[in-house]
């Protein structure tokens, strides 16, 4: 890389940081950064320098049911599980406190939200039939994408299951990693929301621990299934 | 008054537990953290109800991207400040839909008492980023914390400021690559 392209390059990862950079090309120096390492490292350099901005502002204390929902879309139904083995006997009714004062939160938020976004069921990924191991159901309308584990998930040491939407005619899109066990939530952003919309064809691969590194699949591809039309 | 900062050391920990699956690191990362988070997502999403939903996005994400955290590469809370202020950046646009030039004049006053030196102490690079910022013209650094703080689109800050787009652009860049010697120096 010449000097005018190490300075074109800095200068579009400082406006990205920054947030300056929108639109359209946003979108495309998100992608340049999937494949370029110069890119990544221009955008870390810049989010060092500028984070310390964020620090005159004084805290804001969340409400309570955030981490209930963050929880509760992580790990699934039960927002006190992670808490659950660190507390000992003579605390158990602090616990039988916290789980009433969860569940109140709970209905609480059933109530504020009204409905959440219905869920519709996308795929059954299993390598046949008889052995399903990942469902994916996307919310309605499609933000999100939830993959939970309904079987065993083959044993692959030091690798990832990333799932692909396979848009007719276009290059694999990753919908990010299928978790190894229970249920995650993942939002999708605005190229993987189109990627999916236009799918028939989602796709599971072998890569590399935490994802394929170069944006497409390099590993092979162990499961291929069809999704319904968008509805 | 000193803004009690956590440790970055610490905040590297519970993100390398994230990422091996400790979900009792998380929930201790989110305690540390989340409040920093919350400040920065209602100063660029203006609506606490939006804010809120965006921070349960940030943190589902840290759980999901905790391993793809490296410590060499940048620390930890410029790492969480940052996928909290892009997530907002992405979702402003349906949040926020064409902030109306009214209530850009009515943030006016606010931000002209601002100083992004009243934040008090800082130290190592913030107390540096902060000399730095010193050394940029009031007008041009006004443009670059309208930009960072609030999430202005340049239009936005143009008709914050009053001034053409093209100059509020250049302003910006060249605040940017300003404040890169100065760190740099």
């Amino acid at each position: 890389m010449n000097y005018e392209q190490a300075e074109l390059l800095d200068r579009l990862a400082a406006e990205y940081t920054l947030g300056t950079l929108r639109g359209s090309a946003r979108r495309r120096f998100e992608r340049l950064c999937v494949d370029s390492a110069a890119a990544r490292s221009a955008v870390y350099r810049w989010e060092d320098r500028l984070s310390a901005l964020s620090r005159t502002l004084p805290p804001v204390a969340p409400s309570p049911q955030v981490w209930t929902a963050v929880s509760r879309r992580l790990f699934g139904a039960h927002p006190a599980a992670g808490a659950a083995p660190r507390v000992g006997r003579r605390r158990t009714w602090q616990l039988a406190a916290a789980a009433a004062l969860v569940a109140v939160l709970v209905v609480g938020l059933i109530v504020r939200q009204a409905a959440p976004p219905p869920l519709q069921t996308l795929a059954v990924l299993g390598t046949d039939t008889a052995h399903p191991v990942w469902r994916l159901e996307r919310r309605l309308p499609l933000t999100a994408l939830t993959m939970e584990v309904i079987g065993t998930v083959p044993e692959a040491a030091g690798k990832s299951y990333e799932l692909w939407a396979l848009p007719h005619g276009g290059a694999p899109v990753s919908l990010g990693l299928l978790p190894a066990a229970g249920r995650a939530e993942r939002t999708l952003s605005e190229p993987q929301r189109l990627a999916l919309l236009s799918a028939e064809k989602v796709a599971v691969s072998v890569e590399p621990l935490g994802g394929s590194p170069t944006g497409s699949p390099t590993g092979p591809i162990v499961i291929v299934t069809s999704v319904p039309a968008p509805g | 008054m000193s803004r009690s900062e956590p440790d970055g050391a610490e905040l590297e920990a519970l993100l390398s537990r994230c990422a091996a699956g400790d979900r009792a690191a998380l929930e201790t990362l989110y305690a540390r953290v989340a409040p920093i988070l919350l400040a920065v997502l209602m100063r660029i999403l203006r609506r606490r109800d939006v804010a809120e939903d965006a921070l349960q996005d940030v943190f589902v994400s840290v759980w999901q991207r905790a391993h793809q955290f490296d410590p060499i590469r940048g620390r930890a809370l410029a790492w969480l400040v940052s996928m909290a202020r892009y997530r907002a950046i992405d979702l402003q646009r349906a949040a926020r839909p064409a902030l109306p030039l009214s209530e850009v004049s009515a943030l006016e006053p606010q931000l002209q008492s601002e100083s992004p030196l009243e934040g008090g102490e800082m130290l190592g690079t913030g107390a540096l980023l902060m000399r730095c910022l010193e050394q940029i013209a009031a007008p041009q650094r006004r443009c670059l914390m309208l930009a960072y703080e609030e999430g202005l689109t340049h239009s936005e800050i143009a008709r914050a400021v009053n001034e053409p787009l093209g100059t509020v652009k250049s302003w910006v860049r060249r605040s940017l690559m300003a404040l890169r010697r100065c760190l740099e120096s």
